[in-house]
């Protein structure tokens, strides 16, 4: 969004500020409020999962790389953390290599399947997915299909929890806003719409996706860590499953794909709603997620977020200064960038 | 003068197609070296040889006697060489002035701030006369204007060597006497310019040195008025000379 073309009046920027802030001020005295264990719950998994839609909206938002294979970035970190955890090691130490090592992991998925574009990317990195899928359903050490299982030799406290999973989520935003008003951000937004032309401008495009692709990667990754020792089970059929790669690639795009709080948002709203939906709706809850998606797709593609702001503009103090008479170009603005694929 | 460019022998095979065909030839520093040549002469292919966007089937290009052949586009702007698309190609969702802020922040320059890439792009923007475009989304100008924007972003990686593919093509006249006004600026900042052009007009009007191309081969080379008068040329453009139009130029 650029606010050379919507400059906000100053009043309205402050509170933009300020909402994040406040936010997150809110969200950490809420287990003092007298939240529920249940519901203490409810919001680290919220966390865990806004997590993950941030980090893939980090490649496929704003590098406009579709991947439906996060599972195995899950996955990997929820591994590594339950192995080390496991075996004693501080469970802080072992979220940093669950970042790690699915970061490492990106690299030598993105290092063949970035010389593909558009579908033919998406496509493979399902086959990447799958066959680490069966790869883990194999493998000894980890158990294989009967799962894994942590013993933390440590007391439980399931508001540390909460706060680590608040504390990842508030990093993944940052690292977000960090990323979009860079240079980086600004060679990936140019890749996204057409990656010849940024090449043609001095943007090498491949070093650009695989290093988003591990940041998003290590984000996933430490999201899937935090996840398995809170869980203290994990099995390739949940962490690496189909599903979850499915999960993550959802969340942004209810939310609003490219923007940093649209997958905020699509990341809340799934975390609060997907429990209850399989709980009610336990055969058709996938049903459900599709006639969202086309929904989303075919009437708002800038998800809740984008539906948000048109909201917000439509209701705002009319006269103005950038209320009336410039609201017809600023709707034809709109128009266009979701031609160009924004 | 030591040429910017050397061509050797440069070829590209289409399938069992040349596309172009033992091309060699050098530019020197600081001149406008024009391209023409009848339609699928080999002039685009030449371009994206040379600017990395298709690798040669054989043939050398060497750039400041340094061997880049094969090297690709991003690598060649670092190197100093820049190229526009015949096909404007620019980023839509941005404003005119990330456009340009873009190739500031990447070119051989390397900017790292935004704000000082922001201030080369907007410099740019006022030596192509776009400066009062540079908040506009880039979906929202003209066509003269995408023009224009295209040679800015070229502009803004501050390259040594710029290829401009038909920069004019469905411009009116006024605004290609503009923007040959606007490439004689550019070269005389120092930046050596090689130009293909569908309008022999607007390449005699500007080149030092004209190459005229036919099935990817180079068929004349040499000053404006030497290349209007060459036979060769003229069978190419106009069919073989009966008698009636002999001493007839072209343009």
């Amino acid at each position: 969004m650029s606010t050379a073309v919507y400059a906000p009046s100053r009043h309205e920027s402050r509170i933009r500020a300020l909402l994040p802030g406040l936010l997150l001020a809110v969200l950490a005295v809420l287990p003092s409020a007298g939240l529920t264990p249940n519901l203490i719950r409810l919001f680290f998994v919220t966390f865990v999962w806004v997590t993950t839609s941030l980090g893939w909206n980090l490649l496929g938002g704003f590098a406009g790389q579709v991947s439906f294979g996060f599972a195995v970035f899950y996955g990997l970190g929820a591994y590594t953390a339950a192995l080390m955890i496991d075996r004693s090691v501080n469970p802080y130490l072992s979220f940093v290599a669950a970042g790690l090592i699915p970061a490492v992991a990106s690299v030598f998925i993105g290092l063949p399947t970035f010389r593909l574009r558009g579908p033919y990317f998406a496509i493979a990195t399902i086959g990447v997915s799958e066959a680490t899928r069966v790869i883990m359903n194999n493998l000894a050490i980890t158990g294989g299909a009967s799962g894994y299982r942590i013993m933390e030799h440590r007391p439980f406290h399931q508001v540390e929890h909460y706060y680590t999973a608040l504390g990842l989520a508030a990093l993944a935003v940052a690292v977000s806003l960090l990323i979009v008003h860079s240079k980086f951000g600004m060679a990936l937004k140019a890749i996204k719409q057409d990656e010849d032309a940024a090449a043609d401008l001095g943007v090498n495009p491949y070093a650009h996706k695989l290093a988003i692709h591990a940041v998003a990667a290590a984000f996933t990754g430490i999201a899937g860590g935090v996840f398995a020792r809170y869980a203290a089970f994990i099995n390739p059929q949940g962490v690496f499953a189909f599903q979850t790669s499915v999960y993550i690639l959802l969340m942004p795009v209810i939310g609003g794909i490219g923007m940093v709080w649209g997958a905020v948002l699509g990341g809340m709203v799934f975390g609060m709603v997907e429990e209850q939906l399989v709980a009610n709706f336990p055969q058709i809850h996938l049903l459900l997620y599709g006639v969202l998606l086309i929904l989303i797709i075919l009437a708002e593609p800038d998800g809740l977020a984008g539906l948000l702001g048109k909201l917000f503009r439509r209701f705002r103090t009319p006269g103005r200064k950038n209320g009336g008479a410039h609201s017809g170009s600023r709707e034809i603005d709109k128009v266009l960038r979701r031609a160009a694929g924004r | 003068m030591a040429p910017i460019l050397e061509v050797e022998k440069l070829t590209k095979y289409f399938g069992g197609l040349p596309a172009v065909k033992d091309v060699s030839f050098a530019v020197p520093e600081q001149r406008i070296y024009g391209f023409i040549g009848p339609n699928g002469a080999g002039k685009t292919t030449l371009f994206s040889l040379i600017a990395g966007a298709l690798e040669p089937s054989a043939g050398r290009i060497r750039c400041r006697g340094k061997d880049v052949t094969g090297r690709r586009p991003f690598s060649l702007v670092k190197s100093g060489i820049a190229r526009t698309h015949q096909v404007v190609r620019p980023f839509r969702a941005m404003t005119v002035l990330e456009n340009v802020q873009l190739g500031a922040h990447f070119g051989r320059k390397n900017i790292t701030r935004t704000a000082a890439a922001r201030a080369h792009a907007r410099q740019i923007l006022a030596l192509v006369g776009l400066e009062r475009q540079a908040d506009t989304l880039a979906a929202n100008i003209s066509l003269g204007d995408h023009k224009r924007l295209e040679l800015a972003r070229a502009l803004a990686t501050d390259p040594e060597l710029l290829l401009c593919d038909e920069i004019c093509g469905g411009l009116t006249r006024t605004e290609t006497h503009s923007m040959l006004d606007l490439l004689e600026r550019i070269r005389r900042q120092g930046t050596t310019i090689m130009y293909v052009e569908h309008d022999v007009k607007a390449i005699m009007a500007v080149c030092d040195h004209v190459m005229v191309l036919n099935y990817g081969q180079k068929l004349a080379e040499g000053k404006p008025d030497e290349i209007q008068n060459d036979p060769a040329v003229i069978e190419a453009y106009l069919g073989k000379a009966g008698s009636q139009k002999k001493g007839r130029t072209v343009a």
